[in-house]
C-alpha cells in the first residue's frame, strides 16, 4: 500500500494542496514488497530488528566482533586491513600504499606477530617472521561473508600463535554467490579496479564460482615527493562446494595472485656502498589450494578434515624468499551427553622456506629451512546449569622444530542470568613460537666510520630464542538493553613474559669473518654485537566498549571505544644493555574510537558515515588524529548500483605510522566511484 | 491545518521507507512454503475448504501475515489465517508455533499427518518440528527436517530444499 502511494506522491501532494480532503494515513510497514520476492531473494534480505533470541555472540565466552560482508561493502574499504578498522580493540595504522601495522590489544607492527590470521581456515601466518604479510591477503570483497575478530587468546580451538587475537576471514558458500557480479571504478588514490565473478551450479548439490580481480593504487602522500609506494596486482580464484544434503559437505578452493608493490627500504652492506636507501618494486606472487570435508554424524557430532597447500614468492628490494607450506588438520565434535560436548583435533604443518640474499645486511642463515609444527587440542563444553551457566575448559598442545612441547590451557565461564544479558570470564595461557627471524636472522646496520674502520651494529641469530608467553585474564559483559539497543563490553589484563627484546650483548669488537656465507668476506671492521632476546616482561590492560543502536528501521548507529595501557620492562642479562621498551609501548594507541552511522533512504539509496579517532603513537612519529569516511550508493535497479566513497576526508593527509626510511608517509584523502552490476 | 500535515507525513514515510523486520520476511516465507509443499488430498475436509494457516501461541506477525495472504490462493483454494491460543481444534494445513513455550514435543506429536509445522530457533527441529527459522548474519534462513515432513505425507519441492540452510533427511 505504501509503495503504491509513494509512486503517486507528487500528484497526491498537488491534489492535497488544491483540495482540503484529508489523505488516508499509511499504516503498516510495507510487506507488500516482499510478496513478489522469490525464495532466494527472501533468503538474502538483511533484516533490521534483532529477534528475542539473543544474538549468537551472547552465548560466546570470547571477545568476538563480527564484521559482516555488508559492513565491509558499506564502509567503502577496498582492502581487508581497512575493513578491520570497524572492529574494537584492533589497531590499524597505514604505513604506506601497501603496508599496514595491525595489532590486537597492543603490539601492532607491520607483521602483526601476535595475531593469528586465517582465510577460510587456511593460516596465512608466515613462519619466516612469525607474522602476516597483509598486502597479499586478499579476495573478492563482495564474496566475503564475514570477518570474525576475536580479541584475546581466542581459546583452544584456534591454531598456534593466536596470542593477542584471531582474525578469521570467511568467504560465502558458493550457494550464496550465484550468477554474475561485476564492478569497476577508480579515483585519486584508488586509481583503478575491476572485479568479476561468475557463480553457477549443476542442479545436483554442486555449486561453484570463479573470480578475477585487478587493481592499481597510487602512492599515498609524500612531503618529499618520493612517491615510491604505488601498488598494482591481479588475483583469480575459484571455489566449489558439494553437499549430498545428508551427511557430507565438500569444499575445494584455490587462488593465485601476482603483485608489484613499491617499497622504500634502507640497506646496509659490509662492502661499499655500505648503506643506501632505495626505492624498488617488490614482486610478490603466490597461490594456494584447499580441500575440506565435513561429515555430520548426528546433531552435535561431526568430523572435519582440511588440507591446504600454499606457495608464497617474495622478491623485495632487500630480501627474497620462496616458501611452500602444506598443512592437514582434523577436528571432531562429540556430544557426550545433553550437557557435555567434547571437541578435539590435531594439526600438522610443514613449511619449506628458501631465502636468497639481496644485501649482506639482511641475511637468513642457513638459507634453507624446513619448519614443522604439530599441534593438538581438546576442549570440553559443559553446561552446568541449563541455558545459564556454561564452562569451557581445554588445552592446546604444541610442538615445533623451535620449541619443546608446550601447553596452552584455557578455561572460560559464561553466565546468562536472563535472556538479554550475559557475563563471561576466562583465563588462557598462550605462546608465540620463535621464528626464522629470531633463530636464523642477521640484521646489520652501518653506523659510520670509527678509527679508520667501518662500524656496524648487527642483531645476530639467537638459537636459544624462547617462545613468548602470555597469561591472559578477561571479563566481558553483553546486554540487549532494549529491542534496538545492544552493548558489548570486554576487559582484559594480559601478563607477558619472555617477550621479544633488542639487546646489545657485548662491547665493541673487531671482526674479520662474518658468521654467515658471503661471496667475498669483508675487510676488518668494528662490530657492535646485538641480539633479539626474551628480556621484556610486563602487562597490558584495557577495556573495549561497543554499543549498537537502531533508533529506527532505516538508521543504525554503531560505536566502539578501546582503551589500552601498556606497562613493559626490560631486564637484560648481566653484560647486556637493553634497547628499551619505548619503541613498543609508543607504537600502540592508548585510545581509539569510532562512530558509524548507516542510513537506508528509501529502497534505492544508502548513506554511511564513519568518524574515527586514534591517539598519538610517539615512537612512530604519528600524532593523534581524527578523520572520517563516507559512502553514498544509488541502486538504479535492484541489479545496478553506483556509489561514491571517500576515505580520510577531514585532512588532505595525515600520518598514521612512520616506519619507512626517510620522512613518514602520510595517508592521503581519497575519493573513488564504483559501478557494480549483478545478474541475480 | 490537520489536512495539510497528512501529505507531509506521507512524504516522510515515503522517503524513509523501512527495511523489513524478521517477522515480515518469515510471513513471506510462510506464503512461499504453502506454494512449494504438496499436501495430500486427505489433509483437507473437502475440495472447497480453504488452505488454513494456524498460529499457535503468541502471534509475532500481526497484520503482516494477513496483508501478504489477502486474496492469495493455494492450489485453487482460498487462504485463511486462524489464531489459536492452544491446541488446533479444526483442520490446519500449516501450523506456526509462536511464543517460547507453545512448541512442545507433545503438541507436535499430537498433530496428525498432512500438517506442516514451522517454528523459530535452533531447538524447534530437535523438539520434532519440520521447518525452523534461524537468523544467520541478519538474514532469515530456515532448516528443514525432510524425513519428518515426508513421514507426514508432505512432499517438499526440491527448490525449497536447495534454498534451505540445511536439510535433515
Amino acid at each position: 500500500m505504501l509503495a503504491r502511494f509513494c509512486r503517486f506522491l507528487p500528484a497526491l501532494l498537488l491534489i492535497s494542496v488544491l483540495q482540503a480532503d484529508p489523505q488516508p494515513n499509511p499504516a503498516g510497514h510495507g510487506p507488500q514488497s516482499l510478496k513478489n520476492l522469490t525464495l532466494e531473494q527472501l533468503s538474502a534480505i538483511e533484516v533490521t530488528s534483532p529477534s528475542k533470541e539473543p544474538t549468537p555472540a551472547m552465548r560466546s565466552p570470547v571477545a568476538i566482533f563480527v564484521i559482516t560482508g555488508d559492513d565491509i561493502r558499506r564502509s567503502g574499504a577496498t582492502t581487508i586491513p581497512d575493513a578491520l578498522r570497524l572492529a574494537p580493540g584492533v589497531e590499524v595504522a597505514r604505513i604506506d600504499g601497501s603496508k599496514w601495522s595491525i595489532g590486537i590489544r597492543g603490539f601492532g607492527t607491520r607483521l602483526s606477530r601476535d595475531v593469528l590470521v586465517l582465510i577460510d581456515g587456511r593460516t596465512v601466518y608466515t613462519p619466516l617472521f612469525a607474522g602476516t604479510y597483509w598486502e597479499v591477503q586478499d579476495t573478492l570483497l563482495e564474496d566475503i561473508d564475514r570477518i570474525e575478530v576475536i580479541r584475546g587468546p581466542g581459546g583452544t580451538i584456534w591454531g598456534p600463535n593466536a596470542v593477542d587475537g584471531v582474525i578469521n576471514i570467511i568467504t560465502k558458500n558458493t550457494k550464496d554467490t550465484q550468477g554474475i557480479f561485476a564492478s569497476a571504478g577508480g579515483g585519486n588514490v584508488e586509481q583503478g579496479f575491476a572485479n568479476v565473478r561468475y557463480g553457477g551450479d549443476n542442479g545436483d548439490g554442486l555449486t561453484y564460482r570463479a573470480y578475477f580481480k585487478g587493481f592499481t593504487r597510487g602512492p599515498e602522500h609524500h612531503s618529499d615527493g618520493d612517491n615510491f609506494d604505488d601498488w598494482r596486482g591481479v588475483q583469480a580464484g575459484f571455489r566449489m562446494d558439494w553437499t549430498d544434503q545428508a551427511h557430507d559437505e565438500f569444499t575445494v578452493s584455490g587462488d593465485a595472485y601476482k603483485q608489484e608493490d613499491g617499497e622504500g627500504v634502507s640497506l646496509s652492506t659490509y662492502v661499499p656502498p655500505l648503506t643506501e636507501s632505495l626505492d624498488g618494486n617488490a614482486q610478490l606472487s603466490g597461490a594456494n589450494a584447499l580441500f575440506r570435508w565435513k561429515r555430520t554424524i548426528s546433531d552435535g557430532n561431526d568430523i572435519q578434515i582440511e588440507a591446504y597447500y600454499d606457495r608464497t614468492n617474495r622478491h623485495e628490494p632487500n630480501l627474497a624468499e620462496d616458501r611452500d607450506t602444506v598443512d592437514v588438520d582434523y577436528v571432531q565434535r562429540t556430544k557426550l551427553s545433553s550437557r557435555q560436548e567434547l571437541m578435539y583435533g590435531a594439526e600438522g604443518r610443514l613449511s619449506d622456506g628458501r631465502f636468497s640474499e639481496v644485501a649482506s645486511g639482511l641475511v637468513f642463515f642457513p638459507i634453507h629451512r624446513l619448519d614443522h609444527l604439530v599441534s593438538g587440542f581438546v576442549e570440553d563444553d559443559i553446561t552446568l546449569v541449563n541455558d545459564k551457566l556454561l564452562l569451557t575448559a581445554g588445552s592446546k598442545i604444541l610442538d615445533t622444530n623451535y620449541t619443546s612441547v608446550g601447553f596452552e590451557p584455557s578455561v572460560r565461564l559464561l553466565w546468562t542470568p536472563t535472556n538479554n544479558q550475559s557475563l563471561w570470564a576466562s583465563y588462557t595461557h598462550a605462546l608465540r613460537t620463535p621464528s626464522d627471524s629470531e633463530e636464523d636472522f642477521y640484521l646489520s646496520s652501518f653506523l659510520g666510520v670509527g678509527g679508520g674502520l667501518n662500524e656496524f651494529a648487527r642483531f645476530s641469530a639467537n638459537k636459544y630464542f624462547a617462545p613468548e608467553q602470555l597469561n591472559g585474564y578477561e571479563l566481558g559483559y553483553r546486554m540487549l538493553i532494549a529491542k534496538n539497543l545492544y552493548v558489548d563490553i570486554a576487559s582484559y589484563y594480559n601478563h607477558y613474559h619472555d617477550l621479544f627484546s633488542e639487546d646489545v650483548v657485548g662491547p665493541l669488537l673487531l671482526e674479520t669473518t662474518l658468521p654467515f656465507l658471503v661471496p667475498v668476506q669483508p675487510p676488518l671492521h668494528i662490530l657492535l654485537p646485538a641480539q633479539f632476546r626474551n628480556d621484556i616482561h610486563g602487562y597490558t590492560k584495557g577495556v573495549e566498549v561497543a554499543p549498537e543502536w537502531r533508533p529506527t528501521n532505516f538508521w543504525r548507529l554503531r560505536g566502539s571505544y578501546s582503551f589500552l595501557h601498556m606497562n613493559l620492562e626490560q631486564s637484560p642479562a648481566p653484560g647486556a644493555i637493553g634497547l628499551g621498551t619505548a619503541g613498543t609501548t609508543g607504537s600502540s594507541p592508548q585510545h581509539e574510537g569510532d562512530v558509524d552511522s548507516s542510513f537506508d533512504i528509501g529502497k534505492r539509496l544508502q548513506l554511511d558515515l564513519v568518524y574515527r579517532y586514534v591517539s598519538a603513537l610517539p615512537a612512530v612519529h604519528a600524532p593523534a588524529y581524527s578523520t572520517g569516511d563516507a559512502r553514498i550508493a544509488w541502486r538504479f535497479t535492484p541489479l545496478l548500483e553506483f556509489s561514491v566513497a571517500g576515505q580520510n576526508l577531514f585532512q588532505p593527509f595525515h600520518i598514521e605510522y612512520g616506519a619507512d626510511p626517510g620522512l613518514p608517509v602520510a595517508v592521503a584523502r581519497s575519493v573513488y566511484a564504483t559501478l557494480a552490476w549483478r545478474s541475480k | 491545518m490537520a489536512t495539510s500535515l497528512a501529505p507531509i507525513a506521507l512524504l516522510v514515510s515515503c522517503i524513509w521507507a523501512q527495511q523489513p523486520t524478521e517477522f515480515e520476511v518469515e510471513a513471506a516465507f510462510l506464503m512461499n512454503f504453502a506454494r512449494f509443499v504438496e499436501w495430500p488430498a486427505s489433509a483437507f475436509p473437502d475440495s472447497n475448504s480453504p488452505f488454513t494457516v494456524c498460529i499457535l501461541g503468541k502471534d509475532p506477525f500481526g497484520r503482516a501475515l494477513d496483508d501478504l495472504l489477502a486474496g492469495q490462493t493455494v492450489g485453487q483454494r482460498n487462504v485463511a489465517v486462524r489464531r489459536l491460543a492452544e491446541g488446533p481444534a479444526h483442520a490446519c494445513q500449516m501450523v506456526f508455533f509462536g511464543g517460547p513455550k507453545s512448541a512442545t514435543r507433545a503438541v507436535l506429536e499430537s498433530l496428525g499427518p498432512g500438517v506442516l509445522t514451522v517454528g523459530d530457533g535452533d531447538t524447534f527441529l530437535r523438539e520434532g518440528g519440520m521447518i525452523a527459522f534461524v537468523l544467520d548474519n541478519r538474514r532469515v534462513r530456515f532448516d528443514i527436517n525432510q524425513a519428518l515432513a515426508e513421514k507426514n505425507e508432505l512432499k517438499l519441492s526440491s527448490r525449497l530444499l536447495t534454498v534451505a540452510r540445511s536439510v535433515q533427511k
